[in-house]
């Protein structure tokens, strides 16, 4: 009859393999495996049977399931890729289209590439945030999100451009605050919703703080223009404050 | 996280093996394989790789969902995930059983009818 030390031996080895499954897999799934493969083995144990045979067929079942799930992730990767490249092409007909009837708008060559790259880079982005969550709220807050930031941050450049006001600038630190709340919370629902009501705040602090010598009809639009991003920010993070909240209720209350 | 997919009719046998097997109460990834064995007499075994890529699957269809962890009085003291059927798993299983009957009616009719 096998011992314990070698059932924790297999148990280690194939911990080892789970390794290999692609990473969203693995984090949901190689704990409750490696419990599963354990009580098998035990189970075998106890009853007196060998478990070198069925230790090399679960190896080899579960290989099986590595190229699978690999596999699937690679198409799926691929598929999304395409998706995002498409939808791309699609919004820079947006821009393009309007450089050809709005007077003045003529963009160089080199802002069509720059912006098509933005586009799939946001896009890119939304659709590899989005798909760690199945809460619909969470893909709403991550799309609202970078809709808004993309926005603040075209139309912020677009104003130092024209203007040549550098201290618009300080605008770009909103941005900042989202990319590093997004990394410190690591993307979880929670963390989120705190970062995008800082941004949020933030925001309000520059456009009542910032210097304006702009005339009052300017000023007026410009008032419009932050109430409108700072209610954007924050509904955004009321989403994830929404997805937060169903994260934490008991699944039995969540699917029913 | 697992990539958004749909398990459609006609369901995959490891697929309706789990379904068969959640009708009977929620179960671990262990029970469910000691379930599926004994709903087939002994003729299915279920490894990991199958049990949990169906279970993702299955998850990201809206055919299961988990519960929080806790212990199975009759193990040991490690705390498990548990699974249980959905309402949509439910009509899953039974629209796949339905379509069994079927078949299962026109080869009867058919033996028949050469017998």
């Amino acid at each position: 009859m096998p011992s314990n030390d070698v059932v924790r031996h297999y148990k280690t080895w194939y911990v080892t393999l789970l390794r290999l499954y692609p990473q969203s897999f693995r984090q949901r799934y190689s704990e409750q495996m490696a419990q599963t493969f354990q009580d098998l083995c035990r189970e075998r144990s106890d009853a007196g049977r060998g478990l070198l045979g069925f230790v090399m067929w679960v190896f080899l079942e579960t290989s099986g399931g590595i190229i699978m799930e690999n596999t699937t992730q690679m198409t799926q990767m691929s598929r999304t890729t395409l998706r995002v490249a498409l939808g791309a092409l699609a919004a820079l007909m947006v821009p393009l289209v309007a450089s050809r009837v709005v007077d003045g708008w003529n963009w160089p060559a080199r802002a069509f590439v720059v912006v098509y790259l933005l586009f799939f880079a946001i896009g890119m982005a939304y659709a590899l945030i989005a798909r760690k969550m199945s809460s619909q709220s969470y893909k709403a807050g991550v799309g609202l999100a970078l809709a808004a930031g993309f926005a603040l941050g075209w139309s912020n450049m677009v104003q130092v451009a024209d203007s040549g006001h550098p201290e618009n600038l300080a605008y770009y630190s909103v941005l900042v605050v989202g990319i590093i709340g997004a990394g410190i919370s690591r993307l979880k629902a929670r963390g989120l919703a705190f970062t995008l009501f800082t941004m949020a705040v933030t925001l309000a602090m520059i456009a009542l703080l910032l210097p304006s010598a702009a005339p009052p009809d300017m000023a007026l639009r410009m008032a419009i223009g932050h109430i409108v991003y700072v209610v954007l920010f924050a509904a955004a993070g009321l989403l994830f404050r929404h997805a937060s909240r169903a994260e934490s209720r008991p699944a039995s209350s969540t699917d029913n | 996280m697992v990539a958004k997919t749909t398990v459609q009719a006609p369901l995959t046998p490891a697929v309706l093996h789990i379904l068969l097997a959640l009708s009977a109460g929620e179960r671990h990834g262990y029970g469910i394989m000691k379930q599926v064995e004994a709903d087939s007499q002994g003729k299915v075994k279920m490894g990991p790789g199958t049990l949990y890529g169906s279970i993702g699957r299955m998850t990201e269809a809206g055919l299961v969902r988990e519960s929080n962890k806790r212990v199975d009085p009759e193990m040991d003291d490690e705390r498990r995930i548990y699974y249980s059927l959905t309402a949509a798993g439910r009509t899953a299983l039974e629209a796949e059983l339905q379509r069994y009957r079927s078949v299962v009616s026109v080869a009867e009719g058919r033996f028949a009818y050469a017998e």
